[in-house]
């Protein structure tokens, strides 16, 4: 019982031992201001892993997220800014802070259902269709933005990403309330518990009448919100929208899934898990720099921290 | 007391009695029926007028919708002239439209009108045109704001860096027109803070480089008529010099 319960909370253990260490280390790390910051700074990968937890739960993988997450950030962006034009009608259609957000939402939603669509529907793994995706969307970004940032969006969008409610900062909130969402999703409905069999194995779901096809339509559809969630949080943080926003973000929410203690092979994880997988890779982060670590040993550092959390999640299945 | 036949008994009772109810609500969704809808029907009715409202609250929240005559109307209201003349000047040095002062001259020495024509920018029906013109000169004198230089083919330039005021430049760069600007005054102002871009940052810059002696290039706007008879004291109002 006791080693079962040291296994599930392995990670919340070395997120513990990881913060007194830094700590002990670095008089900064423990002041109010920084850990509001590293709060901050992990809602945006929190918001992505979420997504990419159900995603890897069911055996899958979403690589587009960063793209997708620089290409909402754009549309959210030259929407609010500069609205769409129809010449023919003689008209100009402005976006609202809520339109924008709500427009970049759609385009990361269809966007997910592309993924989803292309992965049931051609027998694609999803490695190579998300794959596909992160260049498409990284090009689309660019070819929207022709490679130039959008900025000045006004104060009021820039209180989504760097206010204040109630002594919290606001995108902690976002990240809170879409956190508990998707733990409600995946532990209290059936959709969730199809999620889960889904990655359990995929044959004996679907001989117990799930629908895998729209399971995972909508499982994608979901990452590639969250992602656009992601991208409208970092476009309001930095009031401007950069094309090349989002690079390496896939990467960095596989890893808060993977340390979060869920399986890549799916079936296996919690959310819960994944936000203190986020949480270990954001302070981690955190860390570093307030050690003076060399931002290129810093990678290194983020890879061996991987790399131990998946033999570790290896042995203890073992 | 429970036998096995009185188990079995009960256990048929159960079935009978679900079998019966489930054909009663199914009965009852079949007599509930309002102007030809059943129970079911209603229901997703109802999540269809929810989930329409729901959208059309979203979208009137979401955008808003004004002529694109609105929209000019309210841009030109917040228009910034120093930023648009900025840019005016980068488009003219960029764009290097300027013909070869000699070319010019030349042109208007053998009544070359095809060519006249071309390399010049008038405004209305004015017989007089601008010319964005380049040239490569040497410096004779510098006196104050004014440069003495010489020309290819030995002519002699003067050239006014202080006094640049008019509409010469903007007319000779051909880039801006008259119906792009509501009024006339708005359109005037355009000269007005393209001449301060030039009159007080780039030309003085550019003089602290030079001296008499120097060979410098030239890119200037000269205001010439259909039949110019004095082709020998030209004014160039200078855009750019800069020190070969």
């Amino acid at each position: 019982m006791n080693k079962e319960l040291l296994k599930k909370s392995q990670s919340l253990i070395a997120l513990l031992l990881l913060c007194i260490v830094i700590s002990i280390l670095s008089d900064k790390f423990l002041s109010a201001n920084n850990i509001w910051n590293v709060l901050r700074q992990i809602s945006v990968n929190v918001c992505i892993s979420t997504g990419m937890t159900l995603v890897v739960l069911m055996a899958g993988i979403d690589l587009s997220v960063g793209s997708v997450l620089a290409f909402t950030s754009v549309i959210c962006a030259g929407l609010l800014k500069d609205g769409i034009t129809i010449g023919a009608l003689n008209i100009h259609v402005g976006f609202t802070i809520f339109g924008g957000i709500l427009a970049a939402i759609i385009v990361g939603l269809l966007i997910g259902l592309f993924n989803g669509l292309v992965i049931t529907k051609f027998s694609l793994p999803p490695f190579v269709a998300t794959l596909a995706m992160l260049t498409i969307a990284r090009g689309a970004t660019m070819l929207y933005t022709q490679g130039i940032p959008i900025s000045n969006l006004g104060p009021k969008f820039e209180y989504i990403g760097s206010g204040w409610l109630i002594g919290i900062p606001v995108p902690v909130w976002i990240s809170i309330l879409l956190v508990l969402l998707v733990v409600f999703i995946s532990q209290k409905t059936a959709f969730g518990r199809h999620i889960y069999a889904i990655g359990g194995n995929e044959k004996a779901a679907f001989l117990s009448g799930i629908n895998i096809q729209v399971t995972k339509l909508i499982v994608y559809g979901i990452s590639g919100m969250m992602a656009a969630v992601g991208g409208i949080m970092v476009t309001s943080r930095l009031n401007s929208a950069q094309p090349n926003a989002g690079a390496s973000y896939e990467l960095d929410s596989i890893a808060a899934v993977v340390i979060g203690g869920t399986s890549l092979s799916g079936g296996i994880g919690t959310v819960t898990g994944t936000v203190i997988g986020a949480a270990i890779i954001g302070v981690l982060n955190n860390g570093l720099v307030l050690l003076n670590v060399s931002p290129f040993w810093q990678q290194v550092v983020k890879g061996l921290v991987i790399l131990l959390a998946v033999i570790i999640d290896r042995k203890s299945k073992k | 007391m429970l036998t096995a036949y009185n188990l079995k008994h009960i256990n048929y009772q159960y079935f009978t009695f679900t079998v019966q109810h489930s054909t009663l609500i199914k009965s009852l969704n079949h007599i509930i029926v309002l102007g030809g809808c059943s129970l079911k029907k209603l229901i997703t009715m109802k999540k269809i007028i929810i989930s329409s409202v729901l959208a059309v609250v979203a979208i009137y929240n979401s955008i808003y919708i004004e002529s694109l005559d609105d929209l000019k109307q309210k841009k030109d209201s917040n228009f910034d002239f120093a930023k648009y003349s900025q840019d005016l000047y980068q488009q003219i040095l960029a764009k290097s439209q300027a013909v070869e002062l000699s070319q010019l001259l030349s042109s208007f020495a053998e009544n070359d009108h095809a060519n006249i024509a071309k390399y010049g920018n008038r405004l209305g029906i004015g017989s007089s045109a601008y010319y964005l013109v380049k040239c490569q000169a040497k410096i004779l004198e510098v006196q104050g704001d004014r440069l003495k230089v010489l020309a290819a083919g030995n002519r002699l330039l003067d050239i006014d860096t202080k006094f640049i005021f008019g509409n010469a430049i903007r007319d000779a760069s051909g880039l801006v027109k008259l119906t792009d600007f509501k009024t006339t005054a708005e359109f005037n102002k355009i000269s007005e803070s393209l001449n301060t871009i030039i009159r007080e940052k780039a030309i003085p810059e550019e003089l602290k480089t030079v001296k008499a002696g120097d060979t410098i290039d030239i890119v200037g706007a000269v205001k010439l008529g259909e039949k110019q008879h004095d082709l020998l004291n030209l004014s160039v109002l200078p855009i750019k010099i800069s020190k070969i």
